[in-house]
């Protein structure tokens, strides 16, 4: 899939793209997600475009994680719609979505500790006869097929990411670079369409922020579409094409990082230094 | 002799197969299923119910439903049946909506009105008193005393753990075990990546309801007698404590964790000279339970026989083009 690389205007909210560029992946309309009378999310309206990584900024307690849950559907939203791939998710439950190709990475760690690396990728695959009861009890015969098949997938992921070695280890035993490559490639074993990454850099040693960038950057010229919360902006600058900035639960400008240093109101909300 | 080895192990068979069914539970899925003891009164008590002749019947001394009067192995099937429909009334209340906490809690409290129930409506199942002299399978062809029928019946109940065995064998080392014991370990995470956490957990609810009510079945149809005062939510706590002591989500654990603690633990202290006031070495066998869960959480948190790590052979060497090959360390 061609990538955009050229900038786009900045407009101030929730701009719709340009008739010559393709119809979003994810639109996400007036969302909105209260705890209790706090408005952690209040109307929030963004296009997420194909084959872009889309950066989401903003300060501690903006909503950004929040709003990336309710879009997997890990919180549900109080109010607004949510349009992945031209159908209404809104009601959709968290697994449902993944299955669609729409999923998530998690801001803390959040690896199945005590299964092996290799057990993570497979734990995470769909299309396992063996991933019933049904299927479990009729026997290894019955799932072996699926199972080869899902673990050689799983293999050619370690190795693109240098982690065959690990394989066997298990998953608690990573460090924190490591254990955020495991969520990138658990998350990849579903095929998605569009990848929610939450902090995918956060606590990790700089040389894996490199790489991460590295490995997103190459899934996006594969054609992923990716969605990331992220506060390393030199390398949302490096790679986010629009950028979209939330403050207090709210989208106060999107666009790319050039254009929005130049907005005086975001600079004061976020940028500062 | 034979009567003391025989009950010996047939309450091997039964804590054999309410462990595995509890290693499924808690062990593979975390499922802290306190009222674990509920599914196998409930197989124990439809065996009776469905043996028993009608409650008129020996003069009415005791008062029941049903008393169908019915042949074995229906009212073992039953049973089983019962367990396992237990299972999704029960799982579709107390497993959709909370948290693995309150779920510990609101089980727990089942367990304790499920107990109190059917103690205070003796028409039901004969309150406080209980159910007796409820038939022996397949007693009226033969000798329900003689030498040869308690070995048969201790053959059939310990086949039957082994068959259950294997079965539960078959779900741990299958993906959909996999995606068991990834929904233990982190549920949110599990179902961001596709998993059908509430179907998970009702599928393997239902299982281990099934495997209860076999095992309560099994264990009413040799000591033939049936009360709220034996299956009191303590009991659930002893086979929580086999499956910690033998070794959470390894089924040789959960067997092993039944004979060292509901069977040999109990039998040791049987021959315990007695001292103290009267009910002291009962209630040390309760302190040394908790002790011993306590400890084994402490010390030694995996189990004597730990879940073992799954590792897949190496795959077959062939050419490969294009890939990294180096290591992150």
């Amino acid at each position: 899939m061609p990538v955009e690389t050229d900038a786009d205007p900045v407009t101030p909210v929730a701009g719709r793209p340009a008739l010559d560029q393709p119809p979003p992946l994810l639109v996400a309309q007036h969302v909105s997600r209260h705890f209790e009378g706090v408005r952690a999310v209040e109307d929030v309206s963004i296009d997420v475009l194909p084959g872009r990584i889309t950066g989401l900024i903003g300060p501690n307690g903006a909503g950004k994680s929040t709003f990336l849950a309710v879009l997997a559907g890990t919180l549900p939203a109080s109010s607004g719609r949510i349009i992945f791939d031209g159908h209404d998710v809104t009601a959709l439950p968290a697994f449902r979505r993944a299955r669609r190709g729409l999923v998530r990475t998690f801001q803390l760690p959040s690896e199945f500790a005590q299964l092996t690396v290799l057990e993570n990728l497979l734990a995470a695959a769909p299309d396992n006869r063996g991933d019933t009861l049904r299927g479990a009890l009729l026997g290894k015969r019955y799932w072996k097929g699926d199972e080869d098949r899902l673990v050689e997938q799983a293999r050619v992921l370690l190795d693109r990411f240098r982690m065959s070695a690990k394989e066997s280890d298990y998953a608690s035993s990573l460090s924190g670079g490591q254990k955020r490559l495991l969520e990138i490639m658990r998350a990849l074993m579903l095929q998605p369409r569009l990848l929610l990454l939450d902090e995918p850099m956060s606590g990790v040693h700089p040389s894996i922020i490199g790489d991460i960038a590295d490995y997103c950057e190459a899934l996006r010229d594969e054609g992923l579409t990716i969605l990331m919360v992220e506060h390393e902006l030199h390398m949302i600058e490096r790679m986010a094409n629009p950028v979209v900035v939330m403050a207090q639960g709210s989208v106060i400008g999107q666009g790319t990082m050039a254009a929005l240093r130049q907005q005086r109101e975001i600079v004061d909300a976020y940028l500062v230094g | 002799m034979t009567y003391y080895l025989t009950t010996v192990l047939v309450y091997a068979a039964v804590d054999i197969l309410a462990c595995l069914a509890i290693s499924l539970q808690f062990g593979v899925s975390g499922i802290v299923n306190f009222s674990f003891i509920i599914f196998q009164a409930a197989g124990a008590y439809t065996a009776a119910v469905l043996s028993l002749p009608r409650d008129t019947a020996n003069g009415g001394f005791q008062t029941y439903i049903l008393g169908l009067n019915l042949s074995f192995p229906l009212p073992w099937i039953a049973a089983t049946l019962v367990g396992a429909l237990l299972a999704p009334p029960i799982g579709l209340v107390v497993l959709r909506r909370l948290r693995s906490d309150y779920q510990a809690i609101a089980m727990l409290v089942l367990s304790v009105i499920a107990s109190l129930v059917v103690t205070n409506t003796p028409a039901f199942l004969d309150g406080a008193a209980g159910l007796s002299l409820v038939p022996q399978p397949l007693s009226d062809k033969f000798n329900p005393y003689s030498e040869a029928y308690l070995w048969a019946y201790t053959a059939g109940a310990l086949i039957l753990a082994v068959i259950v065995f294997f079965i539960a064998q078959r779900i741990i080392n299958s993906p959909y075990g996999r995606s068991l014991r990834a929904m233990r370990e982190n549920e949110v995470a599990a179902k961001a990546l596709g998993k059908n956490a509430v179907a998970l957990k009702m599928t393997v609810f239902v299982v281990g309801g099934a495997i209860a009510g076999l095992s309560g079945a099994i264990l009413v149809g040799f000591i033939t007698t049936w009360a709220p005062s034996t299956w009191l939510y303590p009991e659930t706590l002893i086979l929580f404590a086999a499956v910690i002591v033998g070794g959470r989500g390894n089924n040789y654990g959960a067997v092993l964790g039944a004979l060292l603690v509901p069977v040999g633990f109990e039998e040791a202290t049987r021959y315990l000279p007695p001292f103290g006031p009267p009910g002291l070495i009962p209630a040390l066998e309760w302190v040394c339970i908790g002790g011993l869960i306590l400890g084994f959480l402490w010390f030694r948190p995996r189990g004597v026989l730990p879940e073992r790590r799954r590792v897949f052979p190496p795959r077959r060497q062939v050419a490969e083009v294009g890939n990294p090959s180096a290591s992150r360390d």
